[in-house]
């Protein structure tokens, strides 16, 4: 700037006037321009630099925790995926577990019924057997009774003692008669 | 009620106006156009009143960032938070002209320039800059403190800081030869005559870019330092044309007005000499972008 002032004026005079004018001097100047580059020391040193550095480690901290929650959000995905997977298996054995056990219900409660049948059964057929046997105690019981109670009452009728032969024709006689 | 108040304040300031366009001259010698030496200090360099200012801005300064970066966290608040927002504002801001590769290597430069101006062209608006002084053998004013961009050796030595970066960016990332070649050589593909022709008419207008190069940094000189001193010069001799008393009051709705100014010239400064970096580097990163 000084050498286009100075070629731009006819001689040295016209610069040092108009700087004279203005007031321009080389030692003010000096000064300012110290004043200026200090400045300039001090924002970069105490201001842009940590300021900016501090602006950078957010920018990378956050595309860092972007980068995570990426990560946590495919880990989350896989996750969900595996924990629906094995829900369904668990689903799908508890299913065929609870068949399974239907079945082994289902046989055993009939086993048990078939059980259950054969020993009323058993049951049944001791009672008739005993049954029969108790009737047909109590049957020939009552025939001899019945046998010696006609003897009895024909002998006491007809007043004569009545032999083997007679009270057995009697009996014979006295049970046709009532079986019929 | 509002408007009452309005149109209130309107009289009474339009009202003070009346002695300002009555006076047939504007009432003393107004604002000197270069700053005042107040006292001389090691060695023989006279400290002068802008001086003063510039000092007290470089304090300011030092001290708010200071303050805002001592306890840095990563979750900001208070004055670091705004100072993050001033840094991440202007890099954003610069990144859009002059690119993400020249932005990272020269944003020192043209944030420092931006906020320098910007705090002291606000400084130069308190009350007491340019009021607050000794009488001359005159018997006016000089005052102890001057706003620092009214003072042309601040601005020149700003315009030439910068000159002279602009050069050895241009050298560096264009090359001596990209350098030399981006000046002189013809823009765009000729053949034959043509060629010749535009070869020569290029370098003629190679030599006008160097004067228009040139002249670059006595524009940005007189632009910052006409407006600055325009405008306190402005408020000088509109307080100057009435009572004391009321001295205030045909400077206030300026005060407003040199609000803005005060940030318009920071900001037309800081982008000028971003645009006239970007013209020079435009290819600048483009290899490693590339790459």
């Amino acid at each position: 700037m000084f050498t286009i002032l100075a070629s731009s004026a006819e001689s040295g005079n016209a610069v040092s006037e108009l700087f004279g004018q203005f007031g321009v001097n080389w030692k003010f100047f000096i000064a300012q321009s110290i004043n200026f580059v200090l400045v300039m020391f001090v924002l970069w040193k105490f201001a842009f630099g940590p300021i900016q550095k501090m602006l950078e480690e957010r920018r990378e901290r956050i595309a860092s925790g972007e980068d995570k929650l990426k990560l946590i959000e495919k880990q989350l995905a896989e996750s969900e995926a595996t924990t629906a997977a094995a829900i369904a298996k668990a689903s799908e054995d508890a299913a065929r577990m609870i068949n399974e056990a239907k079945l082994g219900a289902a046989a055993f409660t009939e086993q048990k019924a078939q059980e259950a049948i054969a020993q009323a059964q058993q049951i049944l057929a001791k009672a008739e057997i005993a049954a029969k046997a108790d009737r047909d105690r109590l049957s020939t019981e009552l025939k001899r009774e019945f046998g010696r109670l006609v003897a009895s009452t024909a002998s006491q009728v007809t007043g004569k003692v009545l032999t083997a032969d007679d009270q057995k024709r009697i009996n014979e006689d006295a049970l046709a008669k009532v079986e019929a | 009620m509002t408007h009452r108040t309005i149109y209130t304040t309107l009289i009474a300031w339009l009202s003070c106006l009346v002695p300002v366009f009555a006076s047939g001259e504007a009432g003393g010698e107004g604002l000197p156009v270069k700053a005042a030496p107040l006292f001389e200090s090691f060695p023989n360099i006279p400290i002068t009143n802008s001086m003063l200012m510039v000092w007290i801005s470089v304090a300011i300064i030092t001290l708010f960032c200071r303050s805002a970066t001592r306890k840095m966290s990563l979750v900001p608040s208070g004055v670091q938070n705004f100072a993050e927002w001033v840094v991440e504002s202007l890099y954003d801001f610069l990144s859009n002209i002059l690119g993400a590769y020249m932005v990272k290597k020269t944003f020192w430069f043209f944030a420092s320039i931006f906020l320098f101006i910007l705090v002291n062209n606000l400084l130069g608006l308190f009350p007491g800059v340019g009021t607050i002084g000794t009488y001359n053998e005159h018997g006016h004013i000089v005052g102890y403190f001057r706003g620092g961009m009214a003072d042309l050796n601040m601005t020149m030595s700003m315009a030439l800081v910068f000159f002279a970066l602009w050069t050895y960016w241009a050298i560096t990332e264009n090359g001596m030869g990209g350098f030399l070649s981006h000046i002189f050589a013809p823009k765009g593909v000729f053949h034959g005559f043509m060629k010749v022709f535009m070869v020569v008419i290029f370098i003629i207008v190679g030599f006008l870019e160097i004067i228009s190069i040139c002249v670059r940094p006595v524009a940005l000189t007189f632009r910052l330092f006409g407006n600055i001193y325009g405008g306190e010069q402005t408020m000088e001799k509109l307080m100057d044309l009435v009572p004391e008393q009321i001295a205030f009051l045909p400077a206030l709705p300026f005060m407003f007005m040199e609000l803005l100014v005060a940030f318009v010239q920071a900001l037309v400064f800081m982008l000028l000499t971003a645009v006239f970096l970007r013209l020079i580097c435009e290819h600048a990163g483009e290899e490693g972008a590339h790459h």
